[in-house]
């Protein structure tokens, strides 16, 4: 006795095709020749009951895994500028992937681009700054500076401070700012958060986040 | 359609609003609540994420929220945007208003930090010499406190301090910390106290309204709760003078609606209620109504490290727990340079310290942040802010927000007394810490914006006198006698403490009183 063939439900089609009693043909294609039919036809499934559909589960990655972030904001000068003082402030260490390793240069040019205008020049003034510094000290552009040179153009700037209050002197407030935005963008990368796994750290870069509730129909009038 | 005009018309879900509700409705008086957004679901609305998979890698939206400093990537979706609901104000007097119009309101996201004003708070003007005292006492409060304290679960310990007053109190006889000990004995060189901290535990991890007063007012089929509709104007019978219901118009769809009720409560929060009186010219021949906006000082803080907790040397029970000083400046002596007082908030942490208390960076900073892991000891400061009648509150004609309703303009700045009183705090907190051999790491001394604290307060003043105040004792009109303010707009004063233990007190007594007076036919 021949064993049935079921219909699978995928994605939410838990409906069969019909039983096959009649063959399948468009007026367009009804001269052609008909497609042999299968063997044994799927059963129709009985309908479901209520809402029984749940939602599969769809591994799925974020961009950073496959692609990288086109690179448009900051100037060539700037961008190389950007990138050392981010492999100076946060190289990798102990198997912690570093600033360049997480992308952050790149993550911070767009985050940049689209950020307001007193942000923009503060970044792009205190790069120009540092490019000029290392210039003026040394005679060479920042991204090519050694690293006891990075040290006496960076070191003076730096401070400590408490959140919400950064240094109020531009410059200083360039370095000790985007000192913490490389560190934010490095360490709340998936790099990042894969390395901590492996060091046995609890849930790293976990948080609470809270969906758009109810959103307005005409948000942002 | 409605068959008839409902007891009481609630506007507002938060603490003060829910409190009225469960009053009420539990004295057998209908009422219904309108609230502006909508409600939420803890189980739906948030879930647990790496920063790595958000959009902006927990940077948050940039140029979104830029005056809410309590603003993240995780929890953005919880204030209110203020692109959707604007508000003014002169750029070099920047004001952060942090608003939620969630059923519920802040009250779901409160630090539950749960303090009793004291009488140095109530007779500012005996005490300081500056200011008004407000219309009541503790005394007149204490009984409502007490009520409060239980519903909401004060865990504290009695000091028998007079500008701390002592409360109904799940007792907390928790051990000292060994670093809190040598804090403790620094502050006693110095005449400071230390005291156990005072906070609202709540049940299930919340201490809202909608988990501790809502769930009784609708066990008596009492309560209708109406969400996502946004207030636009008080109405008043033009015949008799008194409110008669509200304008509302439906959040999503624009559809403008009105209600009618015998009485009206505002608890939309201190800058809502009087935005909407305002709105509406009602409740204003004082002339008061929108001054005397005050708030708490926030931001200024010291960051220490606990030398013996180095390099994982920490003893066992060293660290860890906080505590509270309460004011004690302007107490039984004088400061030289400011009036009223400021507490300090102190915990002691065995977690990792913020890289921004070392100034170093790469290698160096990493091993810093090793070698200080769990050595942690801070403080951050709560002042008081003068309440001064030049900051204020107005319509600004030219803004609407984005159901047509003319915003706030925020007219405010702290002045020297709040500067002076935060270059004490940190001072006093540096030489507290230094007295205990605490290494200090870094300080501020400047304060965060006026509205930061999330306390906005004063604006529809309560007193005895009708040319002075918008309120009476009762947090009723003088004006309209069947309107009432319950948020934190009423109060004349303010101190150091949070407000909310205040708030839900003077809203329960006020409940009961216009309960009494709906009873015998005055109002309503």
């Amino acid at each position: 006795m021949a064993v049935p063939v079921t219909a699978m439900p995928i994605f939410g089609q838990n409906a069969a095709p019909p039983a096959a009693e009649k063959t399948y043909q468009s007026e367009s294609t009804s001269s052609a020749a008909a497609p042999p039919l299968p063997e044994t036809a799927p059963k129709k499934l009985e309908e479901p009951q209520g809402f029984g559909f749940h939602s599969p589960a769809i591994p799925s990655t974020i961009p950073d895994a496959v692609a990288t972030t086109e690179q448009h904001y900051f100037n060539a000068e700037r961008m190389e500028t950007l990138r050392k003082l981010g492999d100076i402030l946060l190289p990798p260490i102990n198997g912690y992937p570093g600033s360049t390793q997480a992308s952050s240069p790149e993550f911070i040019d767009f985050l940049i681009s689209v950020s307001p205008t007193d942000r923009q020049k503060m970044y792009l003034d205190g790069l120009d700054r540092l490019n000029s510094e290392a210039h003026k000290q040394f005679r060479i552009p920042f991204s090519q500076v050694n690293a006891h040179q990075a040290d006496a153009l960076i070191r003076p700037w730096l401070r400590t401070w408490m959140v919400d209050h950064p240094p109020t002197e531009p410059f200083a407030h360039f370095i000790n700012v985007a000192h913490e935005d490389i560190r934010t963008a490095t360490m709340n990368s998936q790099l990042w958060s894969i390395a901590a796994t492996s060091a046995g750290e609890r849930a790293p870069g976990i948080g609470l986040y809270w969906s758009p509730i109810d959103p307005d129909i005409q948000m942002y009038v | 359609m409605p068959e008839e005009n409902v007891d009481v018309l609630i506007v507002g879900s938060g603490h003060s609003g829910g409190m009225v509700a469960k009053i009420l409705t539990e004295k057998g008086i209908s009422c219904v609540m309108l609230n502006a957004g909508p409600i939420v679901d803890f189980q739906k609305d948030r879930e647990l994420k790496p920063a790595h998979e958000l959009p902006y890698r927990g940077f948050n939206m940039p140029g979104r929220l830029p005056h809410v400093f309590q603003a993240n990537e995780f929890n953005a979706n919880t204030w209110v945007d203020e692109k959707e609901v604007p508000y003014t104000f002169n750029q070099d007097q920047p004001y952060n208003w942090v608003r939620v119009r969630l059923f519920g309101g802040r009250s779901l996201f409160w630090a539950r930090q749960s303090f009793r004003l004291s009488n140095y708070e109530f007779k500012a003007k005996d005490h300081d010499g500056f200011g008004t005292n407000w219309p009541i006492t503790l005394s007149d409060l204490a009984p409502f406190y007490s009520r409060v304290e239980a519903i909401f679960q004060v865990s504290g310990h009695p000091d028998g301090l007079p500008q701390y007053p002592d409360g109904n109190f799940v007792i907390d006889d928790s051990p000292w910390s060994g670093s809190m000990q040598r804090f403790i004995a620094a502050g006693k060189k110095l005449n400071v106290p230390v005291c156990k901290a005072r906070s609202a535990m709540g049940r299930d991890g919340l201490a809202s309204s909608i988990n501790l007063l809502l769930p009784d007012a609708f066990a008596t089929g009492k309560l209708t709760a109406v969400p996502n509709v946004v207030v636009r104007e008080i109405t008043v019978d033009k015949n008799t003078g008194l409110a008669n219901g509200a304008n509302f118009v439906d959040r999503h769809s624009r559809r403008e609606m009105s209600v009618k009720a015998r009485v009206v409560v505002l608890a939309a929060g201190c800058l809502e209620s009087t935005r909407l009186l305002l709105n509406s010219k009602l409740a204003n021949s004082s002339g008061v109504l929108g001054h005397y906006l005050i708030d708490n000082i926030y931001g200024p803080g010291v960051v220490c490290s606990v030398p013996e907790a180095r390099d994982g040397k920490a003893a066992p029970g060293l660290m860890g727990g906080d505590a509270l000083i309460p004011r004690f400046r302007n107490v039984t002596t004088k400061a030289p340079n400011f009036i009223g007082g400021y507490a300090l908030n102190v915990w002691s942490s065995d977690r990792a310290m913020p890289s921004r208390n070392f100034a170093e960076y790469g290698v160096e900073l990493q091993k810093n942040m090793d070698s200080y892991y769990g050595s942690g000891f801070s403080m951050s400061m709560m002042g008081q802010v003068i309440s001064r009648y030049e900051n204020h509150v107005s319509i600004d004609k030219n803004v609407v927000d984005a159901w047509k309703i003319p915003v706030l303009h925020v007219d405010t700045k702290y002045g020297d007394n709040e500067f002076n009183m935060s270059r004490d705090a940190v001072d006093t907190g540096v030489a507290m810490a230094e007295a205990a051999g605490f290494e200090v790491l870094s300080k501020n001394y400047e304060p965060n914006p006026p509205g930061y604290s999330i306390h906005e307060l004063g604006t529809c003043r309560m007193g005895d006198d009708p040319k002075t105040s918008v309120l009476n004792k009762w947090n009723q009109s003088h004006d309209i006698k069947n309107l009432f303010v319950v948020d934190g707009s009423s109060f004349v004063g303010t101190g150091w403490q949070n407000p909310t233990m205040t708030i839900l007190s003077l809203s329960m007594r006020a409940s009961e009183y216009m309960a009494e007076q709906m009873r015998q036919r005055n109002i309503g």
